[in-house]
C-alpha cells in the first residue's frame, strides 16, 4: 500500500498575494501513518510548492504510482471552500491516467459535509466525516487488505457496491493531542514555502484543536461531524512541551525562520500560555512567531503579553467581526468591541502587531452599518485589519439562515475575499463594492500605514506582512471582491 | 471704505497668535500631507509647537544640533502662500519642501521624484504677489545639493502649478509640457515665488503619484509610500549640508 498526500496546484487567498504554506494536516497524517502502519509507504507530493503544472504533477503521481491518494486541509487559510474545485479537478485529471487509485478528501469543508460532498463528486471514493486524524491511516490500513472492511471504518463516507453512498458510524475525538506523533515535515519540500510574498523559510502549525467558543459563523465547524456533540467547541492542545518540542525541531532541522500556528484559538489556558513561554525560554529558541487567540484570554493574560514578547510572540490575531451588540449576540461572538480596543492597545504597548478579524455580510447589514463599522474600526486603529466577506458554508450554526441570501454557488469564490451572497439590504455586488471600499479605507489611512510598514518596534517580518495588506487592498482585494476574478 | 493697505499682513497673523521672534528655526520641512509632517517631526530631538491656526501647526526641535521647524505647508496653492509667507517673515532662510507631484513624462514612474528647478506658474494667489511673467526658481546650491543627496530615479525640471486637479485637459497639459514642466503640482510655484520675494533659499523634492501621460494612478500606491518615507530621509540629509 502506497498512500500520497497531494497538494494540487492551487492558488492562494487574493490579500496573501502569494502565499504558498506547508499543508500541516498532511503532515500530521503522514506522522500517523507512518508511526501507527509502518508497513504503508507514505509519499508527498506538494505540486503547488514545487510549482508544477497539472501536466507535470500528473507525471509525478504516474510515478510515485499511489494506491491512496488524499487531498485536504485543515486550516481556512488554504481558501476555504475555493479548495473543493481544485481537488475535485485535480482528482478528475488523476482518474484519467490512473483510473484504480482511490482518492479521499477530508479536513475542512468536508468533515461536516462528507456524505453531501461524496454525492456531488464522482471523482471522489472516500471523504473523511469529522477528524482527519485516525480515519485516514485506518482507511489506508484497510484498503492494503485484501478483502477491505470499509464500514467497519469510523467516520467516512463512501460508495458501496451498488454505487449508493453511505456514512459509517460516528468517529469520536482524540482526547489527547500529545498522543499523536509530530508532523512529518520530511516528507516536505520545506524550503519551499513562502508566507505573505515576502517571508521564506515560512512554517504554519496547528497544535490545538477546536474554540470553546463556537461563534455562530464560524467555519472552524465545518472540520467536524455535526453527529458529535459539538465537537468544535471541544478544545484539545498539545502540551507547551510538545509545541516547543515541536518550534524547536522547525528551528534546528528545517530553519523556519517565522512560524504561523494557525490553532484558531491558542490561548485558551493561561498554563498552558505559561508553559510555552517557559518552554522557550528553557531552550532557547528565538523565533518570531504568530497565532491566534481570543481578546478576553489575552485579557485575561495581560501579565503575559511582556513575556510573550520575549520570546517570539511579535504578531497576533484576534476577532472583533461587528461593533453592534445586537450582532454580536446574534453571531454567538462573545467579546466586546471594548475588550478589543483595549486588547490592540496593550499589544502596541508591547511592540506585538495587532490583526483584528471583521466581517461584512451579516444578513441585517446595511450600507450604514457596515460604515459604522469601519468608523470603529478606525478608532480603535489595529495595525492590520482581515475582511471577511461572510461565506456561508454548510456545517456552520448560521448556514440555515443564510443559505436563503446565496446568490452565487460557484464554489471558487467561497473564499471570504468574493461576495457570494446578499444581505436583506444589500444586493451581492453592493456588498462586494462596499467591501473593497471598507478594505481599501483602512489600508491606506495615513499615518497607520507608515507605522505598520516602518515602525521599528515591530518585527520586520510583521512588517512585511503588513507590505502584503497594504500593497493587495487597492488591487488583488478589489479584483476578487468587485471583479470576481480567482485567486485561490 | 477700508484705509488700512492691508488688511492682514504675515506679521499681524504671527503676533495674534503670540508668535514670538526665533520661534522658528532658521530651517523648515514643510510637507501637505499629515503623514510626512508625522515623519519629519518623528525626525526632530524635543519639537515644540509654536504655531497652530486655521488647522496648520508647526513644531520647532531640533536635528543634528540645528534648529529646525516642520509641519503642515499647505496642500494647494493658497494655504501654501499663507503658511511659506509666515515661514519666511517668522525669521526661517532655507525653505524644503517634501511634496507630491503627478509626472508629465512617460519615463518619470510612480513612486520616483522630481526635483524642482523652477515653477510654471498656472495657480491664481501668486498674482496676488508678483507680474504675469514672472517666473520662481528654486535656490541653486539649495537644490544642487538636494540632488546630490537623492541620485537614484530623480528628475530635475520645471513644475507646472495648478489650482484645477479635475481641470488637467489635454491642452492644458500639453501646453506646460510645451513650456517645460515635467511634472505638475499644486503648491511649487507659491512656495518658490513667496520664498524668492523675501530672498529666502527654498528647494523642492515631490514624489510621483500619478502619471498623466500613461494615465496610473498610485496616490495609495506602496511604491509612493516607500517614496515618502526616504523622502523625509532625503529632506533631512540635506539639512546636514546647510
Ligand atoms: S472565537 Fe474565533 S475560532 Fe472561536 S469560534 Fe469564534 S470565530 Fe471561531
Amino acid at each position: 500500500m502506497r498512500v500520497l498526500f497531494l497538494q494540487p496546484p492551487l492558488g492562494w487567498w487574493a490579500v496573501w498575494k502569494r502565499h504558498i504554506a506547508n499543508n500541516v494536516a498532511h503532515a500530521q497524517l503522514a506522522a500517523n501513518i507512518r508511526e501507527w502502519y509502518p508497513e504503508i509507504e507514505v509519499k508527498v507530493l506538494d505540486a503547488r510548492a514545487l510549482g508544477m503544472d497539472e501536466k507535470q504533477m500528473l507525471d509525478a503521481i504516474v510515478e510515485i504510482n499511489p494506491d491512496l491518494i488524499y487531498m485536504g486541509d485543515a486550516l481556512q487559510t488554504t481558501g476555504v471552500a475555493a479548495i473543493h474545485p481544485r481537488y475535485q479537478h485535480a482528482a478528475k485529471l488523476i482518474k484519467q491516467v490512473l483510473p484504480k487509485v482511490k482518492i479521499c478528501v477530508g479536513g475542512f469543508f468536508y468533515g461536516a459535509n462528507a456524505p453531501m460532498m461524496l454525492e456531488k463528486t464522482p471523482e471522489f471514493d472516500f471523504v473523511v466525516a469529522g477528524e482527519t486524524e485516525r480515519t485516514v491511516p485506518e482507511l489506508a490500513k484497510e484498503l492494503s487488505k485484501r478483502d477491505p472492511d470499509i464500514p467497519s471504518i469510523k467516520g467516512l463516507a463512501y460508495r458501496d457496491k451498488y454505487g449508493e453512498v453511505k456514512l459509517t458510524a460516528y468517529r469520536p475525538l482524540i482526547e489527547n493531542l500529545d498522543d499523536l506523533p509530530l508532523p512529518a515535515y520530511d516528507l516536505f519540500p520545506m524550503d519551499k514555502y513562502v508566507g505573505f510574498n515576502y517571508l521564506k523559510h515560512y512554517v504554519e502549525t496547528y497544535m490545538s484543536r477546536g474554540c470553546p467558543n463556537g461563534c455562530r459563523f464560524c467555519v472552524g465547524w465545518t472540520n467536524y461531524d455535526p453527529r458529535g456533540n459539538k465537537d468544535w467547541t471541544h478544545y484539545r492542545y498539545r502540551s507547551p512541551e510538545r509545541m516547543a518540542e515541536e518550534m524547536e525541531l522547525l528551528v534546528k532541522k528545517y530553519g523556519a525562520k517565522f512560524i504561523c500556528m494557525m490553532d484558531e484559538d491558542l490561548n485558551v489556558y493561561r498554563e498552558r500560555m505559561e508553559g510555552l513561554i517557559e518552554e522557550l525560554r528553557r531552550r532557547n529558541l528565538k523565533v518570531p512567531f504568530f497565532f491566534m487567540g481570543r481578546a478576553p484570554y489575552h485579557l485575561r493574560d495581560r501579565d503575559l503579553l511582556k513575556p510573550l514578547r520575549e520570546v517570539g510572540f511579535v504578531c497576533g490575531l484576534f476577532g472583533m467581526e461587528a461593533v453592534d451588540k445586537k450582532t454580536l449576540e446574534a453571531i454567538k461572538k462573545g467579546t466586546t468591541v471594548d475588550e478589543v480596543a483595549e486588547l490592540v492597545q496593550l499589544f502596541r504597548e508591547n511592540n506585538i502587531v495587532s490583526v483584528i478579524t471583521w466581517m461584512v455580510g451579516f444578513p441585517e447589514d446595511d450600507e450604514m452599518k457596515i460604515k459604522d463599522r469601519i468608523e470603529r474600526l478606525n478608532l480603535i486603529d489595529p495595525d492590520m485589519a482581515a475582511l471577511q466577506i461572510m461565506t456561508p458554508l454548510p456545517g456552520i450554526p448560521m448556514y440555515k439562515q443564510l443559505e436563503p441570501l446565496v446568490e452565487d454557488w460557484d464554489l471558487r469564490k467561497w473564499d471570504f475575499q468574493h461576495a457570494v451572497i446578499r444581505t436583506k439590504y444589500l444586493s451581492r455586488e453592493d456588498l462586494a463594492r462596499l467591501a473593497a471600499w471598507a478594505n481599501r479605507e483602512f489600508y491606506s489611512k495615513p499615518g497607520r500605514v507608515q507605522r505598520i510598514l516602518y515602525y521599528k518596534g515591530y518585527h520586520p517580518f510583521c512588517r512585511l506582512i503588513a507590505r502584503t495588506y497594504v500593497e493587495t487592498a487597492g488591487k488583488e482585494h478589489a479584483q476578487a471582491a468587485v471583479e470576481d476574478k480567482i485567486f485561490v | 471704505m477700508m484705509q488700512r493697505d492691508v488688511h492682514l499682513t504675515a506679521k499681524d497673523l504671527l503676533m495674534s497668535m503670540q508668535f514670538k521672534p526665533g520661534d522658528f528655526g532658521k530651517i523648515a520641512v514643510i510637507s501637505g500631507q499629515p503623514q510626512r509632517v508625522q515623519m519629519a517631526l518623528e525626525k526632530l530631538k524635543n519639537p515644540m509647537r509654536n504655531f497652530s491656526a486655521f488647522g496648520y501647526t508647526l513644531w520647532t526641535g531640533e536635528y543634528k544640533g540645528k534648529r529646525v521647524t516642520v509641519g503642515h505647508g499647505g496642500m494647494y496653492a493658497p494655504d501654501a502662500a499663507l503658511i511659506t509667507e509666515l515661514l519666511c517673515v517668522g525669521g526661517v532662510e532655507y525653505l524644503i519642501r517634501l511634496g507630491s507631484c503627478g509626472a508629465m513624462t512617460k519615463e518619470i514612474g510612480i513612486g520616483d521624484y522630481v526635483i524642482a528647478k523652477g515653477a510654471i506658474r498656472g495657480d491664481g494667489v501668486t498674482r496676488y504677489y508678483v507680474d504675469d511673467d514672472f517666473v520662481p526658481y528654486a535656490d541653486k546650491t539649495l537644490t544642487t545639493k538636494l540632488a546630490e543627496t537623492c541620485k537614484k530615479h530623480t528628475h530635475l525640471g520645471m513644475i507646472w502649478t495648478t489650482d484645477a486637479i479635475l481641470r488637467e485637459t489635454k491642452e492644458i497639459v500639453n501646453d506646460a509640457i510645451a513650456k517645460g514642466a515635467i511634472a505638475v503640482d499644486m503648491v511649487t510655484s507659491p512656495f518658490l515665488t513667496i520664498a524668492q520675494l523675501y530672498g529666502k533659499r527654498a528647494c523642492a523634492l515631490l514624489v510621483v503619484t500619478d502619471n498623466l501621460i500613461t494615465g496610473e494612478i498610485g496616490f495609495a500606491d506602496i511604491r509612493v509610500f516607500d517614496a515618502e518615507r526616504r523622502m523625509i530621509e532625503r529632506g533631512f540629509d540635506l539639512i546636514r549640508e546647510i
